[in-house]
Formats: structure tokens, C-alpha cells, sequence
């Protein structure tokens, strides 16, 4: 590793206060109205440059050097243990919560460095967001103050009509609206598994971030929902740049353009990305082995 | 580790391959009881062939179902759904070589059963015939030993085929003016037709071979567009 490489620790003291440079930062704005989000904005580009990652001494990922394209859902697959959940964590800060986690190598989100210096990594996660494999709405709060949750933390004082419009737009956006309106006030942990995951889009996509990742999103539901999901996520790719980690590789193949196939030679030694393709390649005609080995189900 | 898994599905897709292509076995005996009963006018052995492609078809139905219901419940990729997409179209291109044969043997009853009018457009027709046949077990080999270059030369094997045929073409027009003769002549120019298109149909199948092996399709000779 050259500078690139140099080891990225936790955000100094003074990284909390630092915003990212104006280009980043112009879409943070207090009016979600007054956001270019909602008005066909131009996705971003999520750009990976030998990225190392590590659990303490344990190197967990090795040497990934990839884009995550804008207007289209990337797929990261392979077997457990590959590190593509952890690499997917790095892309929007969340690897280094981790005590003693670390990361070498550069990610930029549109050519900005979002491991630099004076970057916050709070503002890093509103602009690259995050939804899990388990549903976690807060459970005690409402329909209506789950999606709102991410504007309040963000945005400061929020007006009640504006906040309406964003939570209805959201909502609408996570294609819950329509089940949900009559309920807004109840529990959001009321609602089936499948609502509760779009829910959770609902949220992430109320303070309009440039990325959403997605770990796993569909495996805690049942099939319709999970069918629901992956059009919710063809259609938000409009104008989201996606990245979806899935063990599921009939949904990497409905729901992704590009396939990213993650593989670790042994237990124990890191993973590494084997190969990165329009998806339509990797599952008819795959460069590599390992990749061909692993679509067809021939590995275990 | 590769081939622990999923051991039955691999047997299945080995097993419909192998069935598959023991079809292109059941079009050369065809094709040779074809040609046996065109060397002797024989109007029953021509009746067997008709009769006998019910196995071609029957292949074709079982074979073709058990690829669909491959492809509903396993979710086929990479080498194995371009095997499937090719066993599909290989089946298809047998299923066709069948009807020429029984095209041909469809033709014997109608040549009458006055001595041939011209012995060499008979002997052309065997021996167009004869390297169908060869075109039909070197397109077998070429699929199951995914050699690209044996399907590619499958070109030249069926050039043979063409010249015959023109050569045939050649002879009708030179036959003379009896009508009867002509008639007769017309006649095995169809079957000498069907026979070239079998050699057509190993020919597709050897791009097929290509197609599992590169993941390309790509016409071999483009018929349309010869000089391409």
C-alpha cells in the first residue's frame, strides 16, 4: 500500500465537527423541498480503491477495488464469511464502529474522499444509507415518527407541514403509503415484517441520501414481500445508486445490473472480490471459476 | 468443494444431455434405413422410417419437458443454462433431421416402380447420404467433448454435402425430355434437398457446441449474407 494505504483509526475529536466539502454538503438542506433530491438529482458514484479491511489483527477483506455505479444496484454475493457484509459497512462508515476495526485503501462518494480528515462520518451515513436484514423500526415510536426519526437527528427544527410532506413522500417512495395512511399515529413495530423492512426504506430514504445499502434486506421476509422489495428497489434506483448484499442469488440476479462476486480462499484468510460484472455475464458467463462454481450452486 | 454439491441435479442435466444426444443416434439409423430403401426402391423399409420417427418425436417431448422442468426448479446458471439453452436447440435441430428422413422416405413411393432413370443421380444421393451421416456423429462428438474445433469443421463436412447437392441439380437439368424421366428427376431433387438440409442441421448444432463452450452465439456461415 502506497499513502493511499495509510490506516485509517476511529475520527479524531475533531472529525465530529467537520462537514464535507460544499459539493456534498449543498444537499443537506434544511427544507427537503429546497433539496435537488426529489428533483431528478444525479446519483453518485461510490468508488473503491484497494480497500483493506480489518477486525483488530484479523484482516477480514483484501485489496477490493470497485464501483458502485449510480442509477444501478450492484449485487455483492458469496458465501458467509467473505467480508462483502463488512465491506458494504465500510461504504458508508459503519465498519469502523467496530472496536479495533480498521480500513486502509480510499472510498469516495463522486470523487470526494469520504475517509478524509475533516469528514464527518454522521454526515457520511445520512448521504450513504443503510438498511439491515432485520426490520428495526424503533419500536416504540410511531408509523409516522419512525420515518421522521432521520429528518429530526439531521436536520434540526423541521416545520410539521414540511415534515408531513417528507414523511407521506417517503412513504409513498417506499410504497407503504397506501397501508399505512390510516395508521400513522400507531406503533411502527405493529406493522407485518415485509411493511416493517419498507418502513425502514422509508426512513433511510427520508433524508434523501446519494447511496442506500442494503445487508441482507429480504431475508427475514416472506416471499411476496421480498418480491415487493426488489421492485421497491428497481424503481428507487431511478435515483439512488444501490449497492444490496444478498445470499440470495436468484435475488442478485432479478434485482442487480452489476454482480460482485466476494471469495475467501480459506477460513481464516481474508476475502477478496474474484469478480465484478454486469450481472447478465456472471450468470450465464462468468470469467472465473470460482464464480461459475459458486452461481451453479457448487460450492457448499 | 465443486461437484460435492448438488449431485443429483448433475446426474439429471448428464442424464437429459446424454438423452439428448442419443437422439442424433436414432437419426443415423434413420438416415441409413433411409438410404437403403432409396438404393432399392424399398417401399415398406420407407414406411418403417415414417412410422419409426415417432421415436425422434418422443424423444424430443420427454427430453424437452424433463430440460423445462430443469429450468422451473433449479435455477439453471452460467455453463449449465447455456447447456440447457443449447440441448434445447440441439433437440429441436433432431427433431427436424428426422422429418427429412421421413420426407425422403415419404418421396419413394412416388419414383414408381420402373429400374431409377439415372443410376450416378442415385449414387450421388447415397453418397450425400453417407456424409450426412458423418456430419450427424461428428456433431455428437464435437457436443460431448465441447470441441469447438471439430463443430467449426462441421462447415467443411457439410460443403461435401452442398456440392453433391448441386451436382444432383446439375444432372435433373441434363436428363432430357421424357417426361417420366423428369418426373423422376424432380423427385430426388427433393429428396436430395432434405438430405442437405440435414447436413444444414449438424452444422447448427456444432454452433450450439460454441455457444456452451464461449458463451457466444455467432452463425458459423451466415447463409443470408455469404460473403460476411
Amino acid at each position: 500500500m502506497g499513502a493511499a494505504g495509510a490506516t485509517r483509526a476511529e475520527p479524531g475529536p475533531e472529525a465530529g465537527k467537520a462537514e464535507m466539502k460544499p459539493s456534498v454538503t449543498e444537499t443537506q438542506a434544511t427544507s427537503p423541498e429546497a433539496t435537488p433530491v426529489a428533483k431528478g438529482r444525479a446519483a453518485k458514484t461510490l468508488d473503491a480503491q484497494e480497500v483493506n479491511l480489518f477486525y483488530g489483527d484479523f484482516q477480514a477483506v483484501e485489496g477490493v477495488t470497485m464501483t458502485v455505479e449510480p442509477n444501478k444496484v450492484t449485487a455483492l454475493i458469496g458465501s458467509s464469511g467473505c467480508g462483502k457484509t463488512t465491506f458494504l459497512r465500510s461504504l458508508n462508515r459503519m465498519h469502523e464502529l467496530n472496536a479495533g476495526a480498521r480500513v486502509e485503501g480510499s472510498i469516495s462518494l463522486d470523487g470526494q474522499d469520504i475517509y478524509g480528515p475533516r469528514v464527518d462520518p454522521v454526515q457520511v451515513r445520512r448521504l450513504v444509507g443503510m438498511v439491515f436484514q432485520q426490520p428495526n423500526p424503533f419500536p416504540t415510536m410511531s408509523v409516522y415518527d419512525n420515518v421522521a426519526a432521520g429528518l429530526n437527528l439531521n436536520a434540526g427544527r423541521v416545520k410539521k407541514s414540511e415534515k408531513d410532506e417528507v414523511v407521506e413522500r417517503s412513504l409513498r417512495g417506499a410504497h407503504l403509503w397506501n397501508e399505512v395512511k390510516d395508521r400513522l399515529g400507531k406503533p411502527g413495530s405493529g406493522l407485518s415484517g415485509g411493511q416493517q423492512q419498507r418502513l425502514c426504506i422509508a426512513r433511510a430514504i427520508a433524508v434523501e441520501p446519494e447511496v442506500l445499502l442494503m445487508d441482507e434486506p429480504c431475508s427475514a421476509l416472506d416471499p411476496v414481500a421480498t418480491l415487493a422489495i426488489e421492485d421497491l428497489i428497481g424503481e428507487l434506483k431511478s435515483k439512488y445508486t444501490i449497492a444490496i448484499v444478498t445470499h440470495n442469488m436468484q435475488q442478485a440476479s432479478r434485482a442487480s445490473d452489476i454482480t460482485a462476486f466476494f471469495n475467501l480462499e480459506e477460513t481464516g484468510k481474508p476475502g477478496r472480490l474474484v469478480e465484478i460484472g454486469p450481472t447478465e455475464k456472471i450468470f450465464t458467463s462468468p470469467e472465473k471459476q470460482a464464480t461459475e462454481d459458486y452461481v451453479s450452486g457448487r460450492f457448499g | 468443494m465443486p461437484g460435492t454439491v448438488r449431485v443429483e441435479y448433475q446426474e439429471e442435466l448428464d442424464r437429459l444431455e446424454a438423452s439428448a444426444l442419443g437422439g442424433l443416434d436414432l437419426v443415423s439409423a434413420a438416415l441409413s434405413r433411409t438410404l437403403e430403401a432409396v438404393e432399392h426402391q424399398d417401399v415398406e423399409l420407407a414406411q418403417v422410417v415414417v412410422a419409426d420417427d415417432d421415436r425422434i418425436d418422443g424423444r424430443y417431448l420427454e427430453v424437452h419437458q424433463a430440460l423445462i422442468t430443469l429450468l422451473a426448479t433449479q435455477s439453471p446458471v452460467a455453463t449449465d443454462l447455456r447447456l440447457i439453452s443449447a440441448l434445447l436447440h440441439v433437440l429441436k435441430n433432431i427433431e427436424r433431421m428426422g422429418d427429412q428422413c421421413v420426407n425422403v422416405c415419404k418421396l419413394i413411393p412416388l419414383t414408381g416402380n420402373q429400374p431409377p432413370s439415372d443410376q450416378e443421380m442415385v449414387k450421388l444421393i447415397l453418397t450425400m447420404g453417407a456424409q450426412a451421416k458423418t456430419l450427424i456423429s461428428q456433431a455428437k462428438r464435437s457436443f460431448e467433448g465441447r470441441d469447438v474445433e471439430l463443430a467449426r469443421d462441421l462447415v467443411r463436412q457439410d460443403d461435401a454435402v452442398d456440392n453433391l447437392n448441386r451436382e444432383c441439380f446439375r444432372l435433373a437439368l441434363e436428363i432430357g425430355d421424357d417426361a417420366d424421366r423428369r418426373e423422376w428427376a424432380m423427385t430426388m431433387l427433393l429428396g436430395a434437398r432434405a438430405i442437405e438440409r440435414i447436413g444444414d442441421n449438424a452444422v447448427d448444432i456444432g454452433e450450439q457446441v460454441a455457444f456452451v463452450v464461449t458463451g457466444l452465439f455467432r452463425e458459423f456461415e451466415d447463409a443470408s449474407h455469404p460473403m460476411g
